[in-house]
């Protein structure tokens, strides 16, 4: 069992980990997006954001309507 | 070619220790670190090839784990994972631009460390004690006139009332919970951000930029929150670099 | 990660680390709209912002009932109408397959919609 609890904090301490790494922290462009026939257009969160960085530089230019918070 | 930045670094105190920290450090994708300097500050980065990042959850992470390296020596904005840019120049113009708003949350974070505070309870529990308190002085609306006939309707806005008035309660419970954590962490002179979820258990996400020699302080406190609020649990994490508390948006 | 980041817990670490992680996923609140899914993302969509409306419309009835500035007539005829709009959303819900938890879009910094 002892492994287990070293096992869960370390889940706790990925999660938050990544909360803060994907969701916090400077950012360049707003990331909320809406995927519109396999186009992503507005991200909205962690998973999107691995695979959003060519998307990002496209909301960058600004053609895709972006919807920004810090 | 492109560029992931990891984080914002403040050199002003030892300008070149950063250099001699990166070397041999080995980023996302294995490519070397390096810094592009400006003014008092330096942008840590490493190459990316121009199809951008093919990122997964394991260079999260490492990538997390670069910045905390880093801030274990310097004062740093960490950026937001996969902050790509185009070049070293637009890197330098991007500093130009908003070099005020980098000093000064620079300074608001300097020799100083994020913690995290997430507040858990039992809401069917609390709620039902919160019942119990008000039930007495809670007065619903009045079976109407005999002559409106569809009492099924007030029956309705009495169930939603009740629950209206229940989920005040709530929120004036948690707002009090949160008055209490906020006053007793004042004697820590640290600047703090709560949250209130809205969700059914984790009632309280708060963090805490303190300075880094109290860790231990903290713990403390925080053992005395539990002793206070028995009903309440609570998950004290950190330190993490300051990521909760940047408030730029680079342009 | 070379030390233990979690200071204090009080909790089953289980049955936290599983809350935490629904907060943190955001997976669950993509909205894909794509020609096979039109209609039901679009769906998810629009019903997504007529139950956050119609939730705040219910809140703000209830502190005016609660306030007591309303008539019995009154109050019975916005019973009338919360209950027939819950109804409705119901059978919208229904119709186009989505539970509570498809509408409350995670609005990553804004946080929860709803």
């Amino acid at each position: 069992m002892h492994d287990n609890i070293i096992d869960r904090s370390k889940d706790v301490t990925i999660l938050e980990l990544l909360d803060r790494v994907l969701n916090k922290g400077v950012i360049l462009t707003g990331d909320i997006v809406i995927s519109v026939a396999d186009v992503d257009l507005i991200y909205l969160g962690v998973k999107l954001m691995l695979s959003s960085v060519e998307t990002m530089e496209k909301l960058k230019s600004g053609r895709y309507i972006t919807s920004e918070k810090a | 070619m492109k560029l992931l930045i990891y984080a914002i670094v403040s050199v002003k105190d030892a300008p070149g220790t950063l250099n001699s920290l990166l070397t041999g450090m080995k980023g996302t994708s294995g490519m070397p670190l390096y810094s592009v300097p400006f003014n008092e500050v330096s942008v840590v980065v490493s190459n990316i090839n121009s199809e951008g990042l093919n990122a997964s959850q394991t260079d999260a992470i490492g990538y997390a784990g670069l910045i905390e390296t880093l801030a274990q020596k310097f004062t740093l904005l960490p950026m937001r994972f996969g902050s790509v840019m185009g070049s070293t120049q637009e890197i330098a113009d991007m500093l130009g631009k908003n070099m005020n708003e980098i000093l000064r949350n620079l300074e608001k974070v300097e020799d100083k460390f994020e913690f995290g505070l997430k507040i858990f309870c039992d809401s069917e529990k609390v709620r039902a004690g919160l019942k119990a308190k008000s039930a007495a002085s809670a007065k619903l609306i009045d079976k109407p006139a005999p002559e409106i006939k569809h009492s099924v309707y007030l029956d309705y806005v009495n169930q939603k009332l009740k629950e209206h008035r229940l989920e005040e309660l709530l929120m004036a419970y948690v707002d009090s919970v949160i008055a209490e954590i906020k006053g007793t962490l004042a004697r820590l002179n640290s600047i703090d951000k709560f949250r209130k979820t809205g969700a059914e258990k984790n009632i309280i996400d708060a963090v805490f930029l303190l300075d880094k020699n109290k860790k231990a302080e903290l713990i403390k406190v925080v053992e005395g929150f539990k002793k206070q609020y028995p009903e309440l649990d609570f998950i004290l994490t950190g330190p993490w670099p300051p990521y909760s508390f940047i408030d730029i948006t680079i342009k | 990660m070379s030390e233990n980041k979690l200071l204090f817990n009080t909790g089953s670490l289980d049955e936290l680390s599983q809350e935490i992680g629904e907060i943190t996923s955001t997976e669950k609140s993509k909205l894909e709209l794509n020609p096979d899914n039109a209609d039901s993302g679009l769906a998810k969509l629009v019903l997504t912002l007529i139950e956050l409306i119609r939730k705040l419309v219910e809140k703000q009835a209830m502190r005016r009932v609660d306030g007591g500035s309303l008539t019995d007539a009154e109050i019975e005829r916005l019973g009338e109408t919360l209950m027939k709009l819950e109804i409705k959303m119901e059978e919208l819900k229904k119709h186009f397959n989505l539970t509570d938890s498809d509408l409350n879009i995670n609005l990553g910094p804004l946080g929860d919609l709803m």
